[in-house]
């Protein structure tokens, strides 16, 4: 398995306040990785230092031996990394089609030849609202437009894919659809971080966790032995259960 | 790519609307009535350019008409230093137009909003002191002197129902240029920026230099309205291109609709002629228009034509509901 995007010593300060103190990780070539931490942790800080939102501090991050450190947002995704947001997943005045058409139209098209979703339609078929083709965004249930957020990512023709708490507001059975989803992307190539404090879908989804916590990085392995890793049990439940 | 048969269809009624506008100087209109017509031609072509910034990309300019007063100051220097006449001047102005329009853009990546259009507000005002103290070179405070006519094939397009015609043509080739950008590929980017700039940047689009090209975009259309402004007026001042004209634009395009092909046309059209059919003295008109701009925003937020648009597929609704409610019982559960 070889280093996809590898983040080494990442500091990143606003004024005084360390969000994140020196962290290293790295996301291997076909592997669904979970960032987990409490709030203020840094997940999200780390997500937007590595997406080009924000300059880091110091550190460096390396996609497939290039070092991308600090380049714009847009360029990001042009690279191969495609990133879903909390917040703000779609363009709501525009049709579904229309978002999907945006997405695949600013593609890098010499990115990668053998996507598997390369057209707006399959793309919608693929995650399962291609009856909403003609709807406008904002119109959408949350449900929908969660998925119509991961259609746009996965738009861009990602290697890997960055997801930045995709169950957040999702039902039990949208998220399992979801999980689903996510599941199949490892074997059409495209790697996947999750960033999420939902230790329920982590299980489900991810081999390999990695512990945020203040700024740095506590704990990193297999899911089962993360979870029963003492310091990883005192953030999470403040001590031994 | 254009979707052929859908978008057709957002382009036909305004053809036709200019068509029979073009048929008008048959009836022999007055010389009043053309000439409101034509100032109302010349502003709608800006407009164009406006609803592609502001309807399309969602940036508001407070100073759009300091790049008409760059198309005309263009033109009337163009004549008087080199004799370089209308059909030169038009490309000269877009150009010169867009280059500014260009330079207004560059603050509108560090700042949005509100922000935004008080700077583009101050800019129209900076363009009025630069041309009011040009001196000889602007002609100061009383402004240049247009000396040449349009011809075209060796006749003379100064009469007004010739003008008129000439107007019409433009602002038909405007129509149709808005209408092909805003159903292209480049449209959406755009509609993309104006709903959502954090994931467009991050489906790999550039933001930044797709809000400079509205601009300059944008400043094309101001420019050749400007010049058809100083061909037109034949005399043309710094304060025609303050930020009260401005203000009219902003308000013409927010009133027609910005989204809609058919929203600058109907703006300019209803601005330009209300006063007049109200008669309503330069006073009175300006209460109106504020009155109006607060009606819009209030219950029209995207314009008069969508408004109407929005009422008619209700009222097609409520007629085909009407029958099958009385179908389906109430109580049904």
């Amino acid at each position: 398995m070889s280093v996809l995007l590898d983040i080494k010593g990442l500091r990143k300060q606003f004024g005084g306040v360390t969000a994140l103190s020196g962290i290293d990780l790295a996301i291997n070539e076909g592997e669904i990785l979970g960032v987990v931490g409490p709030n203020g942790s840094g997940k999200t800080t780390l997500f937007n230092v590595v997406t080009g939102v924000h300059k880091p501090t110091a550190g460096t991050v390396t996609w497939k031996g290039k070092d991308i450190t600090g380049i714009p947002a847009n360029q990001i995704s042009r690279n191969g990394i495609g990133y879903t947001f909390q917040q703000a997943m779609a363009f709501p005045g525009l049709t579904v089609l229309e978002n999907v058409q945006i997405a695949t139209e600013h593609s890098a098209a010499s990115a990668r030849t053998d996507f598997a979703w390369p057209t707006p339609a399959s793309l919608l078929d693929f995650v399962g609202i291609a009856d909403l083709a003609n709807e406008k965004a904002g119109i959408l249930p949350f449900g929908s437009l969660r998925l119509l957020g991961l259609a746009l990512a996965l738009a861009t023709r990602p290697s890997l894919l960055l997801l930045d708490e995709p169950a957040a507001g999702l039902n039990d059975r949208e998220t399992a659809a979801l999980v689903g989803l996510v599941q199949q992307f490892p074997a059409h190539g495209i790697s996947v971080c999750v960033i999420d404090h939902d230790m329920k879908l982590m299980q489900m989804l991810c081999k390999r966790l990695a512990v945020l916590d203040f700024g740095s990085k506590i704990a990193d392995g297999p899911t089962a032995d993360v979870l029963h890793d003492p310091k990883v049990l005192e953030v999470y439940l403040g001590g031994e259960l | 790519m254009i979707k052929s048969v859908s978008s057709l269809r957002s382009l036909a009624p305004v053809l036709i609307v200019l068509l029979l506008l073009a048929l008008v100087p048959l009836f022999s209109p007055s010389n009043r009535f053309l000439s409101l017509a034509i100032s109302a031609g010349i502003n709608i072509i800006a407009l164009y350019g406006l609803s592609v910034l502001f309807g399309q990309t969602g940036i508001l300019s407070m100073g759009h008409t300091a790049l008409v007063g760059v198309g005309a100051y263009t033109a009337a220097l163009l004549a008087r230093d080199f004799d370089i006449g209308f059909w030169v001047s038009i490309p000269v102005a877009g150009i010169m137009a867009a280059i500014v329009a260009a330079i207004i853009g560059i603050p509108s990546l560090r700042v949005s909003g509100h922000h935004f259009v008080i700077m583009t507000f101050a800019f129209g005002q900076l363009m009025t002191i630069i041309l009011t103290n040009g001196g000889d070179y602007t002609g100061g405070a009383s402004g240049l002197d247009m000396g040449k006519p349009v011809t075209m094939f060796g006749a003379d397009l100064d009469a007004l129902p010739r003008f008129y015609l000439l107007v019409v043509a433009f602002v038909t080739i405007s129509a149709v240029a808005s209408w092909a950008i805003i159903n292209s590929s480049y449209g959406r980017t755009l509609r993309a920026i104006r709903e959502n700039e954090k994931l467009a940047a991050a489906l790999g689009i550039n933001v930044g230099r797709h809000k400079i090209g509205a601009f300059i975009v944008s400043g094309v259309f101001a420019g050749v309205s400007g010049v058809l402004l100083a061909y037109f007026l034949r005399h043309i001042s710094p304060g025609q291109f303050a930020s009260f004209p401005s203000i009219y634009l902003a308000l013409m395009v927010m009133i027609g609709g910005a989204r809609l092909l058919l929203g600058p046309l109907a703006g300019g059209i209803l601005v330009s002629f209300l006063p007049e059919v109200l008669n309503l003295d330069p006073v009175q008109s300006r209460i109106l228009y504020g009155v109006c701009l607060i009606a819009v925003i209030l219950f029209l937020p995207n314009g008069l034509i969508a408004g109407i648009a929005d009422g008619w597929t209700w009222l097609a609704k409520m007629s085909k509901r009407t029958p099958a409610a009385g179908n389906v019982p109430e109580a049904g559960r």
